[in-house]
């Protein structure tokens, strides 16, 4: 009887790692209110198809372009199926006389070299910026070469992780570079970076970051997260089944625009024309996008899973070798929730590692209610963002609008990051960062 | 052998100062408002092709194609019988690309604009005659006239193919080539193939390139695929296809790339095949059978 009970909890400690931990189920929160949150179909397709070039705000004719490829002391030994993220790649833009340095981060797991991203650059570039843009805290290559636990999507601890690569980064510019004040931004999630970095620097001045702007935030990162879940079970449903028809109808929707064409080479120019005639109602904008984000979290997911050993996908025994077929996982991971991400992945490590930590506390980290106080009491904060963010609810915008005061510029059009770049956004975007931001509060 | 040393120097300096924290590459400027530029001029031609299609439509017009179904799409998963072929192949080409390969066609892209444009253009204009050859073996006789007539006019006021001056008088390139002559005369893919160097392809692609390959060396357009600058030659056409493709391996920074990549080209090259067979039905595949077996 002994020897079966050893067995067993040998069985549970090798297999199920997680459960082991915390034998207690763990449950996500359930999000009220739609899954498209504050968006309508505008709103939607705005954030589909980003801000029209004709909208567009004057852009510099040349950016000078250094891709810096970074091997941080403190990396964490690299799995083999990750052998080409042993670097954080980062991208750096010099003025040739002294100017502030702007830090932009990218959002969900996105690099930093994103079409977003180079907006920005440009926009910053041209108003006389430095520009640094650095990938997300949840783009693999970030997970395998600067994060500390490999699992990503911790405000804090990647809050953290972003501070010391930064710092890192800063110190390997080009000698001839000469900055005279520092300020950080992002856009999503790459805007709670920004705003969580600042609040350790204001700590540890290492940096003495000066300004933070965040760019369509989310107020909590497992609200926004789950709102999109939901989005992708109304649309595609739970299994596979959805992602197969969606899949179906898009490839004999592209199929007869081809033969129906003049082309010869099905290339970007065609998906792009393409996108506009295939995708026209609500329900297709929504199942891109629920779709376009359940991509991004599944690198997300795998690496947390092999990283924390907690055996959801990966065996811990036998993590996959390079050149092993990855397709099956793939699969498996496209039908998996982000609440099964935070039940089985990252809540069992953050509460294994932070063994005074509630599932409460773990929550509430990941709302910028954490840095509430610095958001409301530090002017040097601000935020933009879009009355019909499909990642916000109202309870949020209010919040946000309550916090910055002054200090947020909200539109009425745009959606979640549909009109970055546009000459409104931008103009705002340079009165904040330069200190000349005097609108009244909303 | 010579060449080794020369070879070496050009590659150190191309690839930038590297250490062992960090790496710097110099990237040739980017150009935001250019870009933009061409973007508006994309999304302006876009608005009006869908306003012109909408006005010219006629419902029932005889050379309507047979419409695809969603049953007709192949299944979600991939044939790839030499996978694990392919998967060092991939890797290899990773690693080539990133040490040698980009570096070199970094650093050809950032020579003054005119030099790399009048190197793509006279590469390009050496293609038109394979393109003439297929079209012809197509029976696609209307694009071969017009890739003839492209030759011509940039062989002669494009300066040798310098100047693409055909796109200017509203002749566009449409290149084509064997691998597509062999899916007009109803070819299978075949297996998909990662091919050295050139990246991903399937046995029938990868036979076309062969055949463009050997057309090109039987026309031998004024010795220049014989003589002794062909390798040289050879060499330049590479790095300019290669400046010219805007892409970095892994730069999506994930370990599904490999997946992703080969999922794409199958589905790109069966909607091209079903593009060129614009009167058959596509074929209903079985479910259970991945794409391109």
């Amino acid at each position: 009887m002994k020897q079966c009970v050893v067995a067993l909890a040998l069985a549970i400690l090798f297999v199920f790692p997680a459960v082991a931990a915390d034998t207690a189920p763990i449950e996500v929160p359930a999000v009220p209110g739609p899954a498209t949150g504050l968006a309508d179909l505008a709103a939607l397709r705005a954030t589909v198809f980003g801000t029209p070039p004709q909208d567009i705000a004057p852009l510099p004719e040349k950016v000078p372009l250094l891709e810096m490829d970074l091997a941080l002391p403190w990396a964490r030994p690299v799995p083999a199926v990750f052998w080409f993220d042993r670097r954080l790649r980062a991208w750096f833009s010099a003025q040739d006389k002294p100017a502030p340095l702007a830090i932009v981060i990218a959002g969900t797991g996105a690099d930093g070299n994103t079409a977003k991203l180079s907006i920005l650059r440009a926009v910053l570039y041209g108003a006389g910026y430095h520009v640094l843009t650095m990938p997300s805290p949840t783009f693999p290559g970030f997970i395998v070469s600067a994060s500390s636990t490999g699992v990503a999507g911790d405000l804090v601890q990647d809050g953290r992780d972003l501070y010391a690569a930064i710092q890192q980064i800063v110190a390997y510019l080009p000698r001839k570079v000469r900055i005279t004040d520092i300020d950080i931004l992002g856009y999503s999630l790459g805007g709670a970076n920004a705003a969580m970095v600042k609040s350790i620097d204001a700590e540890e001045h290492k940096l003495n970051i000066h300004r933070a702007l965040m760019i369509n935030p989310p107020v909590s990162l497992f609200s926004s997260v789950g709102r999109l879940d939901k989005l992708y079970a109304i649309t595609l449903g739970n299994g596979d089944a959805g992602v197969e028809r969606f899949y179906q109808q898009l490839y004999a929707a592209l199929a007869n625009l081809y033969r129906a064409s003049d082309r010869v080479d099905l290339d970007e120019d065609f998906l792009f024309g393409a996108a506009a005639s295939i995708l026209k109602t609500q329900a297709e904008f929504s199942t891109a996008i629920a779709l376009t984000f359940r991509i991004a979290l599944i690198n997300v997911f795998f690496a947390g899973d092999l990283y924390s050993g907690s055996g959801v996908v990966v065996d811990p025994r036998h993590p996959p070798n390079v050149g092993d077929s990855m397709e099956e996982t793939f699969r498996i991971l496209r039908s998996k929730p982000f609440s099964e991400y935070f039940s089985k992945v990252f809540a069992p490590y953050y509460l294994r590692h932070r063994p005074n930590s509630t599932l409460d506390e773990l929550i509430a980290e990941n709302r910028l209610e954490f840095i509430g106080d610095a958001l409301r009491g530090d002017p040097d904060y601000y935020a933009q963002t879009n009355s019909d963010d499909l990642i916000l609810d109202a309870a949020e915008l209010d919040w946000l609008k309550r916090t910055f005061g002054a200090r947020i510029q909200v539109y009425d059009h745009g959606g979640h990051l549909g009109n970055l770049g546009d000459r409104q956004q931008v103009a705002d975007m340079l009165d904040m960062l330069g200190g000349r931001w005097k609108r009244s509060a909303q | 052998m010579r060449a080794t040393g020369p070879l070496i120097v050009l590659l150190l300096a191309l690839s930038g100062c590297a250490s062992q924290e960090v790496r710097y590459r110099h990237l040739p400027p980017d150009t935001p408002a250019a870009n933009n530029a061409v973007n508006l001029e994309k999304a302006m031609a876009l608005a009006a092709q869908a306003a012109s299609a909408a006005k010219d439509a006629k419902p029932g017009a005889a050379a309507e194609p047979v419409p695809v179904t969603p049953a007709d799409a192949p299944s979600l998963t991939t044939y790839d019988p030499w996978g694990s072929f392919n998967h060092s192949m991939y890797r290899f080409n990773a690693r080539f690309d990133d040490t040698v390969f980009w570096p070199i066609a970094n650093g050809y892209r950032r020579l003054p604009s005119p030099i790399h444009a009048g190197v793509h253009n006279f590469f390009g204009n050496l293609a038109e005659i394979d393109s003439i050859i297929n079209y012809t073996l197509q029976g696609r006789l209307g694009r071969g006239v017009r890739s003839l007539g492209r030759f011509v006019i940039n062989s002669t006021f494009g300066l040798g193919g310098l100047f693409d001056v055909a796109e200017k008088l509203n002749l566009p390139k449409a290149p084509t080539g064997f691998g597509t002559t062999l899916a007009k005369w109803g070819m299978h893919p075949g297996p998909y193939l990662v091919i050295p160097i050139y990246g991903p392809s399937t046995l029938r692609e990868g036979i076309g390139l062969a055949g463009d390959y050997g057309a090109s060396y039987a026309v031998n357009v004024a010795d220049l695929y014989r003589g002794n600058l062909s390798w040289g030659l050879g060499v330049l056409n590479a790095v300019d296809k290669r400046a010219n493709v805007d892409f970095r391996y892994y730069a999506s920074g994930s370990p599904f790339e490999y997946d992703t990549i080969r999922f794409l080209y199958v589905r790109k090259l069966l909607i091209e095949d079903a593009g060129l067979h614009r009167q058959r039905p596509a074929k209903i595949p079985n479910p259970d059978q991945p794409a391109g077996e």
